[in-house]
């Protein structure tokens, strides 16, 4: 039943040809290219496709587009008018509302249809509009802020005066933009008013779409394949299965390529691709994979990694004996003279949950194939240079024949920090029909992909002298790795390296296993490895402080890391403040006159944490190149090219600049302090620099969005870049201003002599006689981490860094006794990111990792039957904190200067994420009198405890102080 | 995510949304908010072939309260229903709706949906129980009154024949000395499913004893119930902590609830003695002096 309907959009009509099946959102999106209504979930879960309709929000997605009518449809690409945005959208490009962007049109909407009914709305208010949008990356603290205040922005651009967010530097002002100012992010304008492209908004012509076939089956042999009713069904353009597709294996580790493009006779989780389609639309690729026929035997499956390491356990792979990918052994120290020191000794099991990083954006990819044999992939990647390097060794082809296009990204979290199915499927269906293809995951295949946190199942046994100094630890973990290798190596190492940065430890033995089980991948998830171990490392001090009757901030300050030191394990710390966050949440939150005096059912609790400020060294060895070109080379104790790249080129007019450099913006920010640093260096204000950051045709490489490396690393290139364009000035000004080249100083677009700021020239000029006399302006810089990071043993280079962040939060919770469950009131978090050069954003970064490491504590946990298929896949079983969940944070910045960083910087992405989950674990032991040491930790599981605790006191004792 | 080929129909009135059905035969389907329907079709839990669009029935999307009681059409949407302000033990209603989804959906959802799904931890059914509430079922050959506590046969079943269209659910007026609450467990604050929940109604005489009382759990048993003893156990006894416990014990009791990801049978049983006793603290709270 196809129709021609009309659609009253944002004042104009629209007529779409309209089927039956057709929601308002496949119209929107799909029919008349809307694209800023966002497809996040597609069953009323996420709220990204919240339109308006007669002025009321409701759900494109579960609106059937047949029922609409004449109503009025406002959707984000209607709420500025002539270009002019309104006060509300002002207010979150202003008050940091926007960040991956990918939740902001939702929210944009459902808090207009607010504002337009109630003025003034009250914090509660606020919350409950906006219960049904989630949002991953804020925290919900700066949309909170940026409904709140919107009643101070006019649209006419200015501003009536408000309160400022302690610790944040002054306003902005138009000569002081740089660093260390609080700018509005570079794209905020075009992400709240759904300008801003997504892959999946991309529709190039002739397009075709692309679906992937996932096994039923948690393990299984593939018996038979027939493809012939999908290929028989009108539409469909391409099926590809196992046998048409390269043998060449691909991964993460160069170790361990173990993923076939397509199952070749193995199918290892739930959801493993077994057969992609080509067809004209996405619908009848979906139509088509349901009519491929598999015939599988189906193999025992091993779900949990103690028993995949049994002896006679199945084989997810037989590469890996007793299914241990990675086994890792260190011993630091002493560590039988530690223990045997040791006045207290506590040992205890801790047992962490499946995450997944749940971005609000789905992957996607795009692959067109230029006449010339040039790929072109459009994809949805935190690691645009990875991914490239992938596509060549997949597709054997010079990496200089592949073009990575990264669109806007709505949040990565690690999720897509490896080369996915996506990607290498759609550039083989797209070279077999010669057409674009797009493909795109929906919510559950994005839970089937996986490659989320590992589960880790911790033994730790800490030992420590009278005082609570630590004289020992020893750490033994099961990692539950899923159905491939990933980044898993990796992750058994970080699980292991960065424990000894927080806290001198004398004597340190870890014992890692990376196990297979027949599940998704799990990754590289924000805190790469660690949040577990972190969260049960503090939680065992906690206690520890607890059976001393030592303060729990006390004995952290007594074994608190210091500057300049060289750890057990032989990473290189540098600037540390650690102790000053530990100062200052302990001051701020009240601590002294909370611990161990809050009535039942209120706690407080700390927690700390830090990371790494880039991977010391690149994921491959060896210089760029195609993986297979030459054998892997032996390891050097150096960087063998740099790691990240820029290009500034100054216009001919002198009045702009443009920066390329290949790092990923995916939501965290990185073009707008990369912008910032480089204003910096040219001595222009960042709003002179445009960024080109998305396309590897344009600008260098850059490893990506990963280990919280760009702000130092690409911040070094990029401050290079522009160091190199005043460089190269100098002569031209010094010409002009008759003085010594060595003279000239560059700043607030001018360039001055030195000590005399009133003989100066403008900037452009100077830039202008330069292109007169030489032909383009521009400057190029790099980094390359310092050479010799790490120590001489086995996967010494994990944990590895030029800089480490530290951070320390405390968390106020009420529990409800009686069910459980607990409500987080508060968060107080101090860090020490070095010099930060955009204060908003590092507290972006802070709320975000906080509501992010609240929920995995408290609610997140991707579940299995006993088959291995997803019980959750989707975000109403998969439970991640809403507006109405989320505390009140504060985020404060200590004083801090790295030399190592670019302007004194360091990272605060992912170190933020690290306090949180033993910071919640102890507030919610403080609040009930037991400690829950298996996350999340549900209301069940606090219930469970109290009962058993009750069962085994007659009289409950006083709570835990 | 696509739905399946379907034939979409609209229906203005009762009469042509029958005659649709009539015609259409078993692989159609009603469809008001879509909010549960869209879904499931969405991911294959239920197929159709026919969509019925019945939202624009007026009949069925009136909302008046009067000496008669309240009427609420099937078609109303939870939204509008949370509101519009309601008095008496009527305003226990908005405890469901407020609490239901978020606002978007609640715009989208219907009261009648609510009921028609059947699914066992829908938020409307049980207050709508202790309330007293019946369903209005429109055919062709009329319409008949269902009390809510007899309107569910199983998870996702009902009486309501396939032709049927629920026209609307009316509540008798509140009687008074008497309150009504509903309490909800879920695992989050915003867009949650309830875990276990319990609606409570209670009525004093003039000695301050309870005169009737009703108690419904939801979510912990493959439909939602009004419990039949709850009268027995507490009418005539005074409103105090052992009466709460007493009911608490028939609750938990009459509770039979499945384990899944949101929780353990344990678990909800638990909850359900929690819930009933914060419910019928809640409601008894509520009663004022000789309010109505
Ligand atoms: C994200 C999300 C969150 C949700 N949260 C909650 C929640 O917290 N609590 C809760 O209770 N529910 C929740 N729901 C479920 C849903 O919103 C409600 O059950 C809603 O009230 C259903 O109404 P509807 O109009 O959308 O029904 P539809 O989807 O249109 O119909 C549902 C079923 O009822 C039948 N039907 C509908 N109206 C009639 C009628 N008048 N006569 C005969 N048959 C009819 C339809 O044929 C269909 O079988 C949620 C749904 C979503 C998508
Ligand atoms: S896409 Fe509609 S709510 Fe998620
Ligand atoms: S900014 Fe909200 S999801 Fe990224």
């Amino acid at each position: 039943m196809t129709t021609a309907r009309a659609f009253n959009i944002n004042g104009q009509n629209h007529i779409a040809v309209v089927e039956a099946h057709d929601t308002l959102l496949d119209v929107l999106r799909d029919k008349i290219h809307l694209t800023g209504t966002k497809r996040g979930c597609d069953v009323g879960d996420c709220g990204a496709c919240t339109v308006l309709l007669d002025g009321q929000p409701v759900n494109a997605c579960l609106t059937l587009a047949g029922t609409v009518g004449e109503r009025r449809i406002t959707t984000i690409e209607g709420l500025a008018e002539d270009g002019v945005l309104t006060p509300l959208q002002r207010s979150f490009v202003e008050e940091g509302g926007i960040q991956c962007g990918f939740c902001t049109p939702g929210m944009a909407l459902a808090a207009t249809a607010l504002i337009e009914r109630n003025a003034d709305p009250s914090d509660d208010d606020i919350k409950e509009s906006l219960s049904g949008n989630m949002c991953r990356c804020t925290g919900y603290s700066g949309i909170l802020r940026s409904v709140k205040r919107c009643g101070n922005y006019r649209s006419d651009g200015t501003c009536a005066k408000h309160d400022h967010h302690d610790g944040d530097a002054p306003e902005k002002s138009p000569d002081n933009d740089t660093v260390g100012v609080s700018i509005p992010r570079v794209d905020a304008a075009d992400k709240v008013t759904g300008r801003a492209q997504y892959t999946a908004d991309i529709f190039l012509p002739n397009m075709a779409y692309g679906k992937l076939l996932g096994s039923p089956l948690a393990h299984g042999l593939i018996k038979r394949i027939d493809t012939s009713k999908a290929e028989a069904l009108p539409g469909v353009l391409a099926v590809l299965t196992g046998k048409d597709v390269t043998d060449t294996k691909h991964g993460v580790s160069p170790a361990r390529y173990d993923e076939d493009v397509l199952a070749k006779e193995k199918v290892r989780h739930v959801g493993d691709p077994v057969a992609a389609v080509a067809a004209i639309d996405e619908r009848t690729a979906e139509r088509a994979v349901s009519l491929i026929e598999v015939e599988y035997e189906e193999l025992p499956a091993v779900l949990d990694p103690m028993s995949a390491i049994a002896d006679g356990a199945p084989l997810v792979n037989d590469r890996f004996e007793r299914n241990i990918n990675t086994h890792v052994e260190q011993v630091f120290g002493d560590i039988e003279a530690g223990f045997a020191e040791s006045h207290l000794i506590r040992e205890e099991v801790f047992t962490g949950n499946h995450i997944y990083q749940c971005p609000m954006e789905p992957h996607a990819s795009i692959s067109t194939w230029d006449p010339d044999g040039t790929l072109v992939l459009y994809t949805s990647t935190q690691v645009p240079h990875y991914v490239q390097y992938m596509m060549a060794h997949v597709l054997n082809i010079p990496l200089g024949r592949i073009r990575v296009i990264r669109p806007t990204v709505g949040g990565g979290f690690g999720g897509k920090a490896a080369t996915s199915p996506l990607e290498i499927n759609s550039a083989l269906l797209s070279q077999k029909i010669g057409r674009p293809v797009k493909m795109v995951y929906t919510r559950e295949e994005m839970f089937q992909y996986g490659r989320g946190r590992h589960k880790q199942h911790m033994r730790f046994k800490l030992g420590v002298d009278r005082d609570g100094k630590i004289k020992a630890f020893k750490s033994e973990i099961h990692l539950d790795g899923g159905a491939y290798s990933s980044f898993g190596v990796a992750t058994a190492y970080y699980a292991g390296s960065m424990i000894p940065t927080l806290y001198h430890l004398p004597a340190y033995q870890y014992d890692g296993y990376r196990v297979m089980t027949n599940k998704p991948a799990c990754g590289a998830m924000r805190g790469h490895g660690v949040p577990q171990p972190r969260f049960a490392f503090e939680c065992l001090l906690g206690m520890v402080a607890d059976e001393l009757g030592i303060d729990p901030v006390e004995i952290r300050e007594r074994n608190a890391m210091d500057p300049e030191t060289i750890t057990v394990n032989d990473l290189d710390i540098g600037s540390c403040e650690y102790r000053a966050t530990l100062r200052e949440v302990k001051e701020r939150s009240g601590w002294a006159e909370k611990y161990g005096k809050l009535p039942p059912g209120k706690g407080i609790g700390i927690g700390c944490g830090g990371f790494v400020s880039g991977a010391g060294y690149c994921i491959y060895r060896g210089q760029v190149q195609l993986s297979h070109e030459k054998g892997r080379e032996p390891f050097q104790k150096k960087s063998i090219f740099p790691h990240a790249n820029a290009v500034v080129k100054i216009t001919e007019d002198g009045t702009a600049a443009v920066l390329m450099i290949g790092a990923a913006e995916i939501g965290q920010g990185s073009d707008t302090v990369l912008v910032q640093m480089c204003a910096e260096s040219l001595g222009i204000p960042a709003s002179r620099i445009r960024m080109r950051s998305g396309d590897s045709d344009i600008s260098p490489i850059d490893l990506g969005a990963y280990s919280s490396r760009i702000t130092l690393m690409g911040g070094h290139a990029v401050s290079r870049a522009g160091t190199a364009v005043v460089d190269a000035m100098r002569p031209y000004a010094a010409d002009l201003l008759d003085c010594n080249e060595d003279d000239i100083e560059a700043r607030d677009a001018k360039m001055f002599v030195r000590d005399h700021p009133s003989r100066c020239v403008a900037w452009e000029e100077v830039a202008r006689k330069y292109f007169n006399e030489n032909g383009p302006l521009v400057g190029t810089g790099s980094y390359k981490p310092p050479d010799g990071l790490g120590g001489d043993y086995k996967g010494a280079t994990v944990g590895t860094s030029p800089a480490y962040s530290f951070g320390s939060a405390v968390c106020e919770v009420t529990v409800d006794l009686e069910t459980g469950k607990v409500k987080i009131d508060t968060f107080t978090d101090y860090h020490d990111c070095g010099r930060a050069i955009n204060p908003k954003t590092v507290h972006g970064q802070v709320e975000g990792a906080v509501i992010m490491g609240a929920s995995e504590t408290i609610m997140e946990d991707v579940m299995f039957d006993e088959q291995g298929k997803l019980l959750n896949p989707n975000l109403h079983g998969y439970l991640m904190m809403t507006i109405k969940d989320a505390p009140d944070i504060f985020s404060g910045i200590v004083d801090s200067y790295e030399p190592r960083g670019p302007f004194g910087a360091k990272e605060i992405g992912e170190g933020s994420t690290l306090p949180v989950l033993g910071a919640v674990a102890h507030a919610i032991a403080n609040a009930t009198g037991v400690w829950i040491t298996d996350l999340p930790i549900t209301p069940e599981k606090i219930r469970r405890a109290m009962r058993a605790k009750a069962a085994t006191a007659e009289d409950v004792p006083a709570m835990a102080t | 995510m696509y739905l399946p080929d379907i034939q979409l129909h609209e229906a203005d009135t009762l009469e042509a949304a029958a005659a649709l059905m009539e015609q259409l035969g078993p692989r159609a389907e009603y469809v008001a908010g879509g909010t549960d329907l869209l879904v499931d079709l969405k991911t294959a839990r239920t197929e159709a072939d026919h969509l019925i669009s019945i939202t624009n029935i007026d009949q069925a999307r009136q909302l008046t309260a009067d000496s008669e009681g309240l009427t609420i059409g099937s078609l109303v949407p939870v939204g509008r229903l949370n509101e519009t302000p309601l008095s008496g033990t009527w305003a226990a209603i908005h405890d469901a709706t407020q609490v239901m989804a978020a606002p978007a959906i609640r715009n989208m959802a219907t009261v009648g949906g609510n009921l028609a799904s059947a699914v066992p931890c829908a938020d409307l059914p049980p207050i709508l129980m202790v309330l007293g509430g019946g369903v209005d079922l429109w055919s062709r050959t009329g319409v008949r009154r269902i009390p809510v506590c007899e309107f569910f046969t199983g998870p996702r079943t009902t009486v309501r024949r396939h032709d049927e269209i629920l026209l609307s659910i009316h509540v008798p007026p509140p009687a008074n000395r008497s309150g009504a609450s509903y309490e909800r467990f879920a695992l989050r604050e915003g867009n949650s499913i309830a875990v276990a929940s319990v609606a409570a109604r209670i009525r004093l005489d003039d000695a301050g004893m309870m005169q009737e009382a009703a108690l419904a759990i939801g979510a912990v048993a493959p439909t939602p119930l009004l419990l039949e003893n709850i009268p027995a156990i507490l009418a005539g006894r005074a409103p105090n902590e052992t009466a709460w416990a007493d009911a608490a014990d028939a609750a938990v009791a009459a509770a039979d609830p499945i384990s899944d990801i949101r929780g353990s049978a344990e678990f909800r049983r638990e909850l359900t003695g929690v819930l009933t006793a914060r419910a019928l603290r809640l409601a008894t709270e509520r009663i004022g002096g000789d309010s109505t």
